[in-house]
């Protein structure tokens, strides 16, 4: 049952979570009429992660609750963002650049949903790996 | 950016991943299917949405924009989740729930956007 430990370990998530997207939002800036790297890059490198963490750390015996709390839903769910991606497209599409939000679309949903893929392929095999060496 | 509002866009944050958490801990009970997930991405995005909106007619600043928008919304919605639930589905043989749920979550949550800004601007 989720306590003040999870809640607090979601909102300190939520803090470094933010903290990085707003780093790098502003280190590679966009406006409305250009590529958002920044986003696709962060839903991207997000859903990796993601993916290697329930496949790995969360099949963990004893893993506690809150520091998956912490780590999934408050940094990783914070630092990924699905506001920002359907903004960008309607700010492109009403700019005229339906090019730019079409590539933008489909680069998100293939290599977002790649990433979740290969993350959990990943942390599956390398689980399996160090189970049989502690056979 | 002054350090004030660093500050601001991550207790905004903060608070969008305690709605999250808080969503799917109460749905979590009710259902199988992915619908915390929908819901926070689906009002995330109409009230980013009505954010681009307010910018467009400068009835927002930049500063509580970036707030709002980087802090609340992208706190409250997640791209990774969605996904990595999505492949968990279809790994479990679960097509038809994962297809749903990447199709309501795009239609939705992009109608929701257009919408809010048509509403707002």
């Amino acid at each position: 049952m989720a306590g003040w430990r999870e809640a607090a370990a979601v909102a300190a998530g939520g803090v470094v979570g933010t903290g990085i997207r707003l780093t790098l939002d502003t280190v590679i800036p966009h406006t409305d009429t250009t590529f958002p790297v920044s986003t696709l890059l962060i839903n991207i490198v997000g859903s990796f992660l993601l993916g290697l963490l329930v496949s790995t750390l969360w099949k963990r015996p004893g893993f506690p609750s809150w520091a998956k709390a912490g780590l999934g839903a408050g940094t990783i769910g914070s630092f990924t963002t699905f506001s920002a991606f359907a903004v960008s497209l309607v700010a492109e599409v009403h700019n005229g650049l339906i090019v730019l939000a079409i590539v933008y679309f489909v680069l998100t949903m293939v290599l977002g949903f790649a990433a979740a893929a290969v993350g959990i392929r990943i942390g599956g095999r390398a689980r399996n790996d160090r189970d049989t060496v502690d056979e | 950016m002054s350090p004030l509002v660093v500050v601001a866009v991550l207790a905004f944050g903060a608070i969008g991943a305690l709605a999250r958490f808080g969503t799917t801990l109460l749905l979590a009970r009710f259902t199988r299917f992915p619908f915390a997930v929908l819901i926070v991405n689906v009002v995330g995005a109409a009230f980013g949405g009505c954010l681009l909106g307010l910018s467009a007619r400068a009835s927002i600043s930049a500063e509580w924009h970036l707030i709002l928008l980087t802090g609340l919304a992208g706190g409250l919605t997640t791209f990774s989740t969605w996904s990595v639930e999505t492949v968990q589905l279809v790994e479990r043989g679960r097509w038809r729930t994962a297809l749903s749920s990447v199709v309501l979550n795009l239609v939705l949550g992009i109608a929701a956007a257009a919408i809010g800004y048509l509403v707002t601007r």
